[in-house]
Order: structure tokens, then C-alpha cells, then sequence
């Protein structure tokens, strides 16, 4: 298995807060502006279990220790691969920008090499570890990168949710269009779905259990099912800790090298 | 005899202190790995079992790390050692690791530059994997951090040396000489010294914009040079062979490498100047056949993608300063390799090529490979090592051309 460039952290999906807005005749493009403005914490530590499904039923599960951490406009995250074996003890570090059309600086350390290299970040539409998410669906897409429409409201595993069909303004982009189901005053996404360059149905997004921990909505299961190939992949979140105070040293060459 | 009863004991003892032991950390692999050459009676050039396992243990500040490894040969030639055996000590802002360990220095990729500091293990030349080339030295190592940098401090207090092919390996190198020759390996010493230690600095930085490295070293050159002892036939008259010489040289090193980001390519360069080097020589007014010349190598590479083929390229020079038409070695060699590799059934498969090609001599060694992950851990591959041209580094060993397969169970 290869493990190539990963982005991860502050996952417009993943994490939210409660955001107090006047909700009379919003727009889909407030609705989104309002998931990715969220406050999700200074800093975050999680373990990360996914367990990849192919339509066979067979499974492989990968284990990742992740820290993060918000320098106002920078974030930098660090992440630890426990398992397979076979990456065991394999590290990959990103910083990322606020800053319009900065790419990422990402590195990884490969304990077999026993050095730190430098990776390209360009690759967003390639698969996570062989997993169904995508880089871009893990990272930090900016809402102007799309063009967002409230197309109805309505309830969806009891949770009132506003509905927006989100349409990418780059014409070669992997999806034609996704829809996201976000879940009034909490501002997560419950559910997405992505459609292909054709305007087929590809991928599902369903967000299976989400908690308050430490004051801020935190999603800690979810299952992405590509409908097209019948895989799935289950994300698991746990021992979310968030504003532990985690030190800037975490995000250096010294701790991708010596690991946890 | 008493050597496999002592590994068994050896190993029955690790398993019994990994057992007993609390919060210790174990993994490796076992691996079997069948090659054979696609030349000649198609004989078997590799078969080999192995058994490589990592103890890890940490407690407070200090962690310590083992990796003994075990090759099985067909001939049921067994060997053992410890790749790594060694303590790290942290504190606030400097780390402390002292034991065998193996140092990387550098950015180049399957290019031994500024990464001067292991030597390497070229008994299969450059076909094992690059874990298995370095040799751990035993040093003390200091690292001290300040933000996004580190300034390294290596003092390695006895001598290691390049491990060469034997002379009937299918890998050894036979010297380009016109006359007859032997070995005499009674120079190819350094005692264990302290005046004979090694030391190495290195500052380096990583940062957005780019990432560089800094290196120094007052070390022992790892590879030998033959000095050739002329051998004068009173009954011809005239010199008919040589005795070669290997020894070990002094060499003062400094140099350079970084890495950064031009929009979707990596940028690479690493360079290195040398001086104390010793080259072979044919200049008939030499009494040991060698001279010393101060030497460079240097490095320029890029990394890209198309699509999911993800792409790789250096352009690699070696430069003898103050050159004469005596020297064996060429004044300038230039090499160039080549990777391309992609993914395919959600990471599960993954299809290389990787090529060395010899600019100076149409020579290359170009290594297709296919890596299937059957279930998590268990790795199968099949790949070729295919030698071409008919002299240089690489068609040198144009017979060796051989298929292999590899199946990898990691833990």
C-alpha cells in the first residue's frame, strides 16, 4: 500500500459549531459560508479508524493517530499510521494556508528511507490510503470554489436540515455537482452526495453518529458507499480531544521522525 | 552447528523477553525471496529466507530500539546481526541516540551524495532494498532543535566499511587493467582508533519555501582504492602483473542538498565536494598506481504527476577536478534515473519502473516491479533486473540480467 499525500484536518464535514445567524431567507451560499466559518477548537487530537469495504464484503482496516492545530491562517496537522504493518510507524505532516490559491506544504516520512520528503499537494481528486474518500472530500474546500443553491428543507434522521446543491465553478472538476444535506443551527453536514463528470449518482456521504465533545459538534462515524463500484468506507472518530493545548513542536521534522 | 543452536537460543530469548516484557513493542517481517538469472543455464542468483523483527520500548525520555535480522540461504548458510541496536534520549531541546544505527542524509533518491554517513552493503550491488543497503554504524549521535531547524552532530568512534561482493560473486567488479592481477588485503585496515574516529555535521532546515541541508565530514572514505603493487618477471623483463592493494583513505567532505514545491513538481539538488579521494591510475611514474584528486557529485531532480502516473527524474554528474587521461575513471560520468509508478485497485496493486541509465557508457539497470497487497501485510511481488550495454556500473553485469519473486508477510 502506498500512501501518497493526505490532507485531512478541518474537514468542512467533519467538525462544527453552533453559529447564532438569522435563518429567515437564507442562502445556500450562507448555508456552506456558515458550515466552513465554523469555530472547531485551536487544536485537535483523534484517532482515525477506517475500514475500506469492496463488494465482496472484504475488509481492510487502516489506524491513524492525527493532531491539529489553528495558527489563525495557517493550519498544520501530523499524522501517525499504526496500521497495516506495513506503514506502521510512517508519518505525514501538512501545513495549509488561508491564503487564496497557496497550496499546501506536505511531507512524509517513510521509516524505510528514515528521512523526510517533501510531496507535491496538487492531487486533490486522488483516493485517501485506497479508501472512497477523496483528498478534496477530506480538505478544506472554500465555498467560493462553488456555486450553492437552497433547493428545499426537510428532515432527515430526525434533524431539520436545509438542502443545497453546490455546483463547481472548474468545468474538468471530478464532480459535476454535490448535494449536502446540513443540519439546521449545528452547521454539519448529515449527508452528501457527489455526482460524476456525467451527472451520474457516484458517491454517498451518510454520517452515521455525531456528539458535542468539549463544546463543539464533532461527527465520529461516517460511511462514504461509491455506489457505482459498491465500496464503502466507515470512518470512525475516537478519543476526540479538542483544545488540549498542543505544542508547536508537535508539527516538526524531530516528531515525524521519532513518532508518537 | 554451534552457530544455529546459538541462534536458536538467541531468538528463543527474544521471544521469551517480548513475552515477559511490559509495554514492548514488536513488528517485522518475514520474507522469501526466489531470483534467477534469465542468462546462461537460467541458475538460481538468489534464494533467500528472511526474518527481520523490531523491539521497541520507551519509558519517560529514553527509547530504545533493536532490529535483529536473520538471512537463510539455500545452502542453509545462515546469517545473523542487528541492522539497529540503539538508545535515544530526549530532552527539552536536543535528542541523544547512541548505538547501531543507521544514518540518511540528503534528498537524492537511490544516490549516495551528501548520505555519506552509513556505508552500504553492496554484496547484491543495489538490488536490495535500500534498508538492507545501509549498514548501521555505531555512533553517538546529538541533535539539537531550534523552531523548524536542526543542527546534528554524528561522532562515529570505530570505522565501518563498504561490505564489497566477494571475488566469485556474480557481483564483484573486476578492475579495468591491462595486466594480469591478485589481491593482498593486508593494507585493507583501519584500527580501532580514536585518532581513526569519524565525525559529521550537519544544519538543516525545513520550512514552506523550501527545505535544506548543510553537511560536513572529517571521515573515512567507505569504499577501498586499489593500490596495484607492480610484479617485475626478471625472466621477461618487464612487468607482466600487479598485486592490488585495497586500502582505506581519509576524506574531508562538505556539501549540500534541498528540496521545494514549483506548483504540482518538486524541485531536488544535492552536491557534494570531496577531497582526499584516490583514483586508480595507469601513469607508469606512480610507484602504487593511484592518484588523489579532489572530486564532485551533484544531483538534479524533479518529481511529478500525470494524472494517477506519478513520476520521478534525476540528472546526476561526477566530476574529477584536475583531470589527466591517466585516471581510469572517466573526468565526467553522467547518470540519469527514472521512476514512474501508479496505483491501482484502491492502493492494492502498485506497478514501478525504475531505471538507472549510464550516460558515459549507453549503459542501465532498468527494474520493472508489480506489488500486490493479497490481505493487509502480506505483500507479493514479481519484478525483473535487467542489465544493459556492455560496460560502465551497470553492463558490467549484463549476465546478471534475472527475474524474481518476493512474498512479504509484515507483523
Amino acid at each position: 500500500m502506498k500512501i501518497t499525500r493526505i490532507i485531512i484536518f478541518s474537514a468542512v464535514f467533519l467538525t462544527a459549531t453552533a453559529a447564532s445567524i438569522a435563518q429567515n431567507n437564507i442562502t445556500g451560499n450562507q448555508i456552506i459560508e456558515n458550515v466552513y466559518n465554523r469555530d472547531s477548537g485551536e487544536d485537535i487530537t483523534s484517532d482515525l479508524t477506517m475500514t475500506l469495504i469492496n463488494s465482496r464484503g472484504d475488509t481492510r482496516v487502516r489506524e491513524i493517530k492525527q493532531f491539529g492545530k489553528d495558527y489563525g491562517k495557517e493550519e498544520k496537522s501530523i499524522m501517525f499510521f499504526l496500521s497495516p504493518a506495513d506503514v506502521r510507524n510512517t508519518s505525514f505532516m501538512n501545513w495549509s494556508y488561508d491564503e487564496e490559491g497557496r497550496d499546501d506544504d506536505q511531507w512524509i516520512y517513510l521509516p524505510a528511507l528514515k528521512k523526510v520528503k517533501r510531496i507535491s499537494s496538487d492531487s486533490k481528486s486522488d483516493y485517501f490510503m485506497g479508501s472512497d474518500f477523496t483528498y478534496d472530500d477530506l480538505g478544506d474546500r472554500h465555498p467560493s470554489e462553488d456555486t450553492h443553491k437552497l433547493i428545499r428543507e426537510e428532515i432527515l434522521d430526525g434533524e431539520d436540515c436545509y438542502v443545497v446543491e453546490s455546483i463547481p465553478k472548474e468545468e474538468d472538476y471530478m464532480y459535476s455537482k454535490t448535494i449536502t444535506w446540513v443540519i439546521k443551527d449545528k452547521w454539519i453536514g448529515l449527508k452528501k452526495e457527489f455526482y460524476d463528470e456525467d451527472g451520474d449518482h457516484l458517491k454517498t456521504l451518510s454520517v452515521a453518529s455525531h456528539e458535542k465533545i468539549d463544546g463543539y459538534w464533532t461527527i465520529l462515524n461516517s460511511n462514504m458507499h461509491n455506489v457505482q463500484k459498491d465500496h464503502k468506507t466507515l470512518m470512525e472518530l475516537s478519543d476526540v480531544k479538542i483544545n488540549t493545548g498542543i505544542e508547536d513542536r508537535k508539527f516538526t521534522e524531530r516528531i515525524m521522525k521519532r513518532g508518537l | 552447528m554451534i552457530k544455529r543452536i546459538l541462534i536458536f537460543v538467541f531468538l528463543q530469548l527474544i521471544f521469551l523477553s517480548a513475552g515477559q516484557a511490559q509495554d514492548l513493542l514488536l513488528s517485522g517481517y518475514a520474507r522469501t525471496y526466489i531470483g534467477a538469472l534469465t542468462t546462461g543455464e537460467n541458475d538460481y542468483s538468489i534464494l533467500q529466507n528472511t526474518f527481520s523483527i523490531d523491539f521497541e520500548h520507551s519509558r519517560d525520555n529514553v527509547y530504545f530500539n533493536v532490529n535483529p535480522f536473520l538471512y537463510h540461504y539455500s545452502d542453509d548458510k545462515l546469517e545473523l546481526g542487528f541492522r539497529q541496536a540503539y538508545m535515544d534520549f530526549y530532552f527539552d531541546s536536543f535528542d541523544i541516540r547512541l548505538g547501531k544505527q543507521q544514518i540518511i542524509w540528503g534528498k537524492a533518491d537511490g544516490v549516495f551524495i551528501t548520505d555519506i554517513v552509513s556505508p552500504k552493503d553492496m554484496r547484491e550491488f543495489l538490488l536490495p532494498d535500500f534498508n538492507e543497503i545501509r549498514i548501521g554504524v555505531t555512533a553517538l549521535k546529538f541533535d539539537y532543535y531550534f523552531g523548524n531547524n536542526t543542527i546534528e552532530f554524528v561522532w562515529i568512534p570505530v570505522f565501518t566499511a563498504t561490505q564489497m561482493a566477494d571475488n566469485n560473486s556474480i557481483w564483484s567488479v573486476s578492475p579495468d587493467l591491462s595486466l594480469a592481477y591478485g589481491y593482498d588485503y593486508s593494507e585493507a585496515d583501519v584500527q580501532d582508533k580514536l585518532e581513526n574516529s569519524e565525525f559529521f555535521a550537519k544544519y538543516s532546515m525545513l520550512s514552506s519555501a523550501i527545505d535544506f541541508e548543510i553537511i560536513a565530514a572529517y571521515s573515512w572514505d567507505d569504499d577501498p582504492t586499489y593500490h596495484s603493487k607492480k610484479i617485475f618477471n626478471p625472466i621477461l623483463g618487464q612487468v607482466d602483473s600487479v598485486v592490488l592493494q585495497p586500502q582505506y583513505h581519509r576524506l574531508t567532505t562538505f556539501g549540500g542538498s534541498f528540496s521545494t514545491t514549483l506548483g504540482p513538481i518538486v524541485l531536488r539538488g544535492e552536491g557534494a565536494g570531496y577531497s582526499g579521494k584516490y583514483f586508480m591510475s595507469e601513469n607508469p611514474s606512480l610507484v602504487n598506481g593511484t592518484e588523489k584528486k579532489d572530486y564532485l557529485h551533484y544531483l538534479f531532480g524533479v518529481d511529478y504527476s500525470i494524472g494517477d502516473l506519478k513520476l520521478s527524474s534525476q540528472f546526476i554528474q561526477q566530476t574529477i577536478l584536475d583531470y589527466n587521461d591517466y585516471l581510469l575513471n572517466d573526468e565526467f560520468e553522467n547518470t540519469l534515473t527514472f521512476l514512474a509508478t501508479m496505483d491501482f485497485l484502491r492502493e492494492t496493486l502498485n506497478v514501478e519502473l525504475f531505471s538507472y541509465i549510464g550516460l558515459n557508457d549507453g549503459d542501465a539497470l532498468i527494474r520493472p516491479k508489480i506489488t500486490y497487497d493479497y490481505v493487509d501485510g502480506l505483500e507479493m511481488q514479481f519484478g525483473a533486473n535487467l542489465f544493459l550495454g556492455d560496460e560502465g556500473q551497470f553492463g558490467t553485469f549484463d549476465k546478471n540480467d534475472m527475474i524474481y519473486t518476493k512474498l512479504k508477510y509484515s507483523f
